[in-house]
């Protein structure tokens, strides 16, 4: 019995210690698990987008929902202009619901419990975001840190509050998922404890609230990709139309 | 037979799709995601707003004063970011005829 609920956070290696320089790029546990959800991801894809069918069959449906559930909320909170960004945020969306779906399974990992993962996201999603956002309306994107109707004492505080908003972004968005992970798992992993320790006379509370949460995790697990994504789209489409 | 039954199927279906892109949402899942959104909004932007003061003070040797004050303008910051994007949502709201006077919507 693990009596630390925090050890199924561990990473270990699996199979030899490879360097790179400085750094540690060994194979490990979390690496197995974002192998594994990538590939569930292109299997799944593949197998459903092989045979259009007008008649779809489980899996073709399955893609095909996900596609358009996708699709609409990018064109809600976007607009038409953030077309040609659905590979990215579908593949964003599908990564991060795969990882947290497969970290509800027993004895698995969950990728998306380490803040490096979620940030490592996060701030690619920032960084390109700003990208594009500099693309798009050249110097003029710095606008956005320029609310309209401020009267002139107040400005370099309000631009310095609006810089501040906006680096916390891929803050808030990575610690977000991870907490809500992190947290989750923890909390599953202490009543299960519960279980043990109380034995077959009061372990069925415990037990009852196991249940409970595990049907909750799986709904954190979907909301949070969902979070993940449509901030990722608003985001997008504070750079996409400029308008404050 | 005037028509293809088909198409104006299809036309119908093509308007409601712009229609739809048009007015942004209305059957939106998202309002969990909103009430998620506002709690993480408000502690990350102190957070930031911390590191901020506190690279300030080690690159200029004025040991707690940036930080001081880069805490407060965070706390700012983030208070401002929840009113924000409830603004946002409140807009969106007032849009499909719910109250046009919220107290959000003034400030």
């Amino acid at each position: 019995m693990a009596a630390n609920p925090m050890t199924q956070f561990n990473v270990y290696r699996i199979g030899p210690e490879i360097k790179l320089g400085a750094f540690d790029i060994s194979f490990t546990n979390a690496s197995l698990f974002m192998i594994i959800s990538t590939l569930a991801i292109l299997i799944i894809f593949n197998l459903g987008s092989k045979k259009n069918s007008i008649l779809p069959n489980k899996i073709q449906l399955l893609a095909e929902l996900s596609y358009t559930f996708v699709s609409k909320m990018i064109s809600d909170t976007a607009g038409l202009k953030a077309k040609p960004y659905f590979a990215f945020i579908f593949s964003l969306f599908m990564f991060v619901l795969f990882c947290n779906m497969f970290g509800m399974i027993p004895y698995t990992f969950t990728v998306t419990s380490h803040i490096i993962v979620t940030f490592v996201l996060a701030a690619f999603i920032f960084i390109g975001v700003t990208v594009i956002g500099f693309i798009k309306h050249g110097f003029g994107y710095l606008k956005l840190f320029v609310p309209s109707g401020v009267p002139a004492v107040l400005l370099p505080l309000i631009v310095v509050i609006e810089i501040i908003s906006y680096l916390s972004r891929p803050v808030s968005l990575s610690v977000r998922l991870f907490a809500n992970m992190m947290a989750g798992h923890t909390m599953m992993k202490v009543f299960g404890g519960f279980v043990i320790s109380l034995g077959i006379v009061g372990g069925w509370l415990p037990l009852s609230f196991s249940v409970a949460l595990t049907g909750l995790e799986i709904l954190v697990a979907f909301l949070q990709a969902y979070v993940f994504a449509i901030l990722t789209c608003i985001y997008l489409n504070d750079a996409l139309n400029l308008h404050h | 037979m005037p028509k293809d039954p088909f198409k104006t199927r299809l036309e119908i279906a093509k308007s409601k799709i712009s229609k739809k892109n048009l007015y942004n949402k209305k059957d939106n899942p998202s309002s969990i995601g909103t009430a998620f959104k506002l709690s993480t909004e408000l502690v990350s932007a102190v957070a930031v707003g911390t590191i901020i003061g506190f690279i300030f003070d080690k690159t200029f040797g004025t040991k707690p004063w940036f930080i001081l004050i880069f805490f407060f303008v965070g706390v700012v910051a983030g208070i401002y970011n929840v009113i924000k994007s409830a603004k946002k949502y409140a807009k969106i709201d007032s849009f499909y005829g719910s109250k046009s006077d919220d107290p959000i919507q003034c400030l």
